[in-house]
């Protein structure tokens, strides 16, 4: 071990996407002397090429090809780099819905409240230049689905997202060209930096360091093998839902309660194809600007996707000359998201260093998607679809699938290091530090301890928002009206 | 800067980023895509030749020549947003 540095702080936050950047600048605007590992790179948008493979490849881990095992095997797309999955998100925001925070301080003993986090949100929100997105940016694919949701009298909206200046580039997935999603890497990255935070890229974090059960810090090395060693009494693990119970695990800590790595949720989705008679061009415009939650108490929303055509192409439910035929009449392709809030749990562990997750679709999950395709088939219906194409093999019907039969995509995980005020049962407490060891918080999505129905990004940013409030000794301030 | 690589080494890039074992996997059916008695060994394995169509049209459509056809330019969309940026000074 060759240990090229070492780094005294008052803070080492392990992350900088959702959770940690957040935390960071909050605590290095509020005085402390804070350093970033963060495991990815700094993306120049210049690189940006709007091409999915290529995208892929840079900005996602693994090339967006993380798979859980299971039934059925999900793809599972993780940002990689400066702003973490913020990066290549869709740029939903929404709240935590009330009914989740009640859920949590009953069944979790957490401090939530929709009022107590209201000044977190709000600050989050003013920070990210959070607004509803126009129906001239929304685009034709949620024309589309606007019609049939009307005609239907279902409930809808149009999102609110992180987004400033955006022009409708059709590529939120793939690297914004215009830098226009706000996403954590040009917003508290920056801020953090201009704060004094030292931000360290390319850092794969090895160990957080304990001492007498306390933190003193961590110890990461780099891609030329050298080791960097940040010496501080607070730590911020915020890797992400797949990668934090792995680091915790290997660092002997948050294992008590047996739940690390477990109660993994991912908010599985699919998406359905529709040919339109009209021009709907799905690769302009803002691809995820639009909801259909008409169904969201019985745990399924329909949400935006859309993409330049070799996004659509490879997930376009059909084959051969189908394909092909249908491919040709991509201006006239419209796609709809069906997402569910899953009562499937899943886990994560590591294997050889990389990431092994298991999950497997529950009956009542089975049920939502099989209730939610048939809904998304109406809702193209009542839009004036000439084809609704799902995402079943030919002959199976949304009533007769099987888990094996659905196509499966998650992009939420959340849960693996859960939050719950009962040591038994949780790995953090509701202040987001670890049961066993002071001074190790988890800031990032393994702390949400169950499904939300919503993206989960803004609660995240929120409850990073406390605790860098909690640490700073500080009340998060209100924001001016 | 507008990428202009062609769609075989936007691919090769895409693949070569995956996990060993996908990556081992994916090369594998793009390989026996691309021979006619590899079509027809795929067309009976319908999970590996649906595999397989993802990852070549992934390809196919990324090909400038062909998105172009279907009304997508990316180096146009790259090129508007680099305007911008500069325009309003983001990062």
């Amino acid at each position: 071990m060759r240990l090229v540095e070492r780094i005294h702080a008052d803070v080492c936050v392990i992350g900088a996407g959702a959770g940690g950047a957040v935390a960071a600048a909050e605590l290095a605007e509020g005085g402390m002397s804070v350093v970033v590992l963060e495991q990815g790179h700094r993306h120049d948008p210049d690189g940006f090429t709007a091409r999915p493979p290529q995208m892929l490849a840079r900005l996602y881990r693994d090339g967006g090809q993380t798979l859980t095992l299971g039934n059925p095997p999900i793809v599972l797309p993780l940002g990689s780099g400066l702003g973490g999955t913020t990066l290549v998100n869709s740029g939903t925001c929404f709240r935590t819905p009330p009914s989740v925070l009640d859920r949590w301080a009953r069944d979790f003993g957490l401090d939530v409240s929709e009022e107590s986090l209201r000044p977190c949100f709000e600050r989050v929100e003013r920070a990210l230049s959070v607004s509803e997105v126009t129906p001239e940016l929304a685009g034709g694919n949620a024309a589309v689905a606007r019609r049939g949701a009307e005609r239907l009298g279902w409930s809808h909206g149009y999102l609110r997202r992180n987004a400033r200046g955006c022009v409708g580039s059709g590529v939120c997935a793939f690297g914004c060209p215009t830098s226009a999603k706000q996403h954590t890497g040009i917003t508290y990255v920056p801020r953090a930096e201009r704060a004094g935070a030292r931000i360290v890229t390319g850092a794969s974090v090895e160990r957080v360091l304990v001492r007498d059960g306390r933190a003193t810090g961590a110890r990461a090395r780099m891609a030329s093998g050298a080791t960097v060693e940040v010496r501080a009494p607070s730590v911020i693990v915020a890797a992400g839902t797949v990668y934090t119970p792995s680091l915790l695990a290997r660092s002997g800590l948050g294992g008590a309660s047996g739940q690390l790595g477990r109660n993994l949720s991912l908010h599985p989705a699919t998406a359905v194809f529709a040919r339109m008679h009209e021009i709907v061009d799905m690769g302009k415009g803002v691809p995820q600007s639009f909801y259909v939650d008409e169904f969201a108490e019985q745990g399924i929303v329909f949400e935006g996707v859309a993409g330049p055509p070799a996004y659509a192409a490879m997930s376009l439910p059909l084959t051969g000359a189908r394909h092909a035929e249908a491919m040709a009449d991509y201006p006239r392709l419209a796609q709809f998201g069906v997402m569910v809030s899953d009562s499937s749990r899943g886990s994560v562990r590591s294997i050889a260093g990389r990431p092994l997750i298991r999950y497997d679709l529950s009956g009542a999950d089975l049920g939502r998607f099989r209730t939610g395709l048939s809904h998304m088939r109406e809702l193209f219906e009542a839009a004036g679809a000439r084809e609704v194409y799902l995402p079943l093999p030919a002959g199976v019907s949304p009533e007769s699938a099987r888990a094996r039969d659905l196509k499966l995509m998650a992009f939420h995980p959340l849960g693996t290091a859960r939050a719950d005020a009962r040591a038994t049962h949780g790995v953090i407490d509701g202040g987001l530090v670890l049961h066993d060891a002071e001074g190790v918080y988890v800031a990032d999505g393994s702390a949400v301890p169950s499904s939300l129905g919503v993206n989960p990004q803004m609660t995240i940013m929120a409850l990073a928002t406390r605790l860098a409030f909690t640490l700073l000794g500080e009340k998060v301030p209100a924001c001016p009206s | 800067m507008a990428d202009r690589s062609p769609p075989h080494d936007s691919l090769k890039e895409f693949v070569a980023s995956a996990p060993p074992l996908q990556r081992a996997g994916m090369r594998a059916l793009i390989a026996l895509a691309r021979r006619p008695r590899g079509r027809a060994l795929l067309a009976r394995a319908g999970a590996a030749d649906q595999l397989a169509q993802v990852l070549t049209s992934l390809g196919h459509y990324d090909d400038p020549a062909v998105a172009g056809t279907l009304g997508w330019d990316a180096e146009a969309v790259v090129g508007r947003g680099r305007a911008l940026r500069r325009a309003e000074g983001r990062a």
